[in-house]
């Protein structure tokens, strides 16, 4: 019996110190990305950036000839780690995409993106890498920000 | 209103060169500018007078344009002024893209200077000049570098904006190199200069001037180091400057940064002008005088952010540069002139 008792005993021990194992190796989740993986999601997004940046200097988003970089070089200006907050122009508490559809629509007098729009999230995504770095404070209008110091090239990989 | 505030300044501004050297005698002026610092001329008298420096029209094709609208009031503005000025300098950027009608309508609303009888000086800039090489805007205005003697002041004009070719080796359409380079942040098109024959003529234009010759210099571009990605700057600036090192006193005057900037280096105050058409934010470097600088601009006022400049120099060739804008867009503290 007491043989029994012994044998039914470690077989919980062993069972238990199993599941705990195996709960922390749930808590680490997955494996982390290997170069590869991580690799390919950044080229995902520059691809993302680089139609921004084509998008930013291009005419066709107004009707008037200009383009968010008559403005904005480099994304100057335009604080994307400032939003949400308050635009005086939109009339109340704007998120970044807001701003970009009221600059199309007054400055470049052209039609409103779709917010969820390829090329909406492509000139979100070049605005934001031009401002990587930056500490988020929304609701910021104290300043303006200028965007990272580019030295050459288009200012991204 | 506006008329108002219009007719207080050509009051004011006429006695503003005197009051900036008073002021400055007595302590820097404004707490940004230390005008006794300056360089003035004992044996070298200047007439007083006045001239307006505007420019960055970057007028496009289409008809009543934003940016006909904003240009079109500085030109009215200019023609109301009393007294008037001497003289209007364009510092470049008449176009957009060089176009021959964009061109054409700038020197329709210059010309209306000239039947106000202002006369009117021009320099090109960028964007007036690579879709056929300067070609339109010669046969309108002439020689893109020049001199000339007004009351007692040697002003000197010169093409900045030149720059090696990127279009060649690239098999680029004139189209295509004027699109390129109409982007401020350009990164193929490589740094601006006034390159070696200005340079030369530079030399031999000012040879046989004394040292206390007054000299104004126009350049599209800044004679200093700003931001070179933005073309804020021109290349061979270490050579004029080395070339007009001689003078005890000079007053550069630039446009294409579309802002309220200044700096000083050596004998030389630099001063940069709006534009009519549209502000740039500043650039990611410390401005060297961050007190010289414009406000925030409303981006839904095309009238914010824009203007001109009116520049009086006294009979000292100690000078004050105002700027004529239709918004709240200079602070207080040089809201009656930078002094140069």
């Amino acid at each position: 019996m007491r043989g029994t008792r012994t044998l039914v005993l470690l077989g919980l021990g062993a069972f238990l110190g199993f599941s705990i194992n195996f709960l922390i190796n749930v808590a680490e989740a997955r494996k982390p990305f290997e170069e590869e993986d991580l690799k390919a999601m950044n080229e995902a997004l520059m691809e993302l950036v680089k139609k921004g940046d084509e998008l930013w200097h291009s005419p066709k988003l107004g009707n008037n000839g200009l383009t968010c970089a008559n403005c904005h070089p480099d994304a100057a200006n335009t604080n994307p780690h400032t939003f949400p907050k308050f635009q005086d122009n939109v009339g109340k508490v704007a998120t970044l995409r807001e701003m970009i559809n009221w600059c199309i629509q007054r400055p470049l007098e052209g039609k409103a993106l779709p917010e969820d729009s390829e090329e909406m999230k492509a000139l979100e995504a070049y605005a934001i890498y031009m401002y990587r770095g930056y500490t988020l404070r929304p609701g910021d209008n104290t300043r303006e920000y200028p965007p990272v110091k580019v030295e050459s090239g288009p200012g991204y990989p | 209103m506006k008329e108002m505030s219009r007719r207080k300044f050509i009051k004011v501004s006429a006695k503003a060169g005197m009051a900036a050297f008073t002021a400055g005698a007595v302590s820097p002026l404004l707490g940004v500018v230390n005008v006794t610092e300056a360089k003035t001329s004992k044996r070298s008298k200047v007439t007083p007078f006045r001239f307006v420096v505007i420019g960055d029209a970057h007028l496009y094709e289409m008809d009543n344009h934003r940016f006909d609208k904003t240009f079109e009031r500085a030109i009215n503005d200019i023609i109301k002024m009393r007294p008037k000025p001497d003289f209007v300098l364009f510092i470049g950027d008449l176009a957009q893209f060089g176009k021959v009608k964009e061109l054409e309508k700038g020197k329709r609303y210059l010309d209306r200077l000239k039947k106000a009888g202002i006369p009117y000086r021009i320099i090109p800039g960028e964007h007036d000049w690579y879709l056929d090489m300067g070609k339109t805007w010669k046969e309108m205005f002439g020689k893109p570098y020049w001199s000339f003697d007004h009351k007692g002041v040697h002003f000197i004009g010169m093409n900045s904006i030149l720059v090696r070719d990127y279009w060649t080796a690239r098999n680029m359409s004139p189209w295509e190199r004027m699109l390129a380079i109409a982007e401020l942040e350009c990164h193929i098109c490589g740094l601006w200069g006034v390159r070696e024959e200005q340079l030369e003529w530079l030399e031999k234009d000012v040879k046989n001037l004394s040292p206390d010759t007054p000299i104004v210099v126009f350049t599209h571009s800044p004679l200093w180091d700003y931001y070179p990605r933005w073309n804020f700057q021109t290349e061979d600036a270490p050579q004029v400057r080395q070339i007009l090192s001689k003078f005890e006193k000079v007053i550069a005057i630039h446009g294409h940064v579309h802002q309220v900037v200044y700096n000083k280096t050596g004998n030389m105050v630099h001063i940069g002008n709006l534009a009519t058409a549209w502000p740039w934010p500043y650039p990611p470097v410390d401005l060297p005088f961050p007190k010289i600088r414009m406000l925030r601009v409303d981006p839904g006022d095309i009238y914010d952010g824009v203007g001109f400049a009116s520049t009086f120099l006294d009979d000292t060739f100690l000078g004050v540069m105002k700027y004529h804008t239709w918004a709240e867009l200079i602070p207080e503290d040089i809201k009656d002139g930078v002094p140069l």
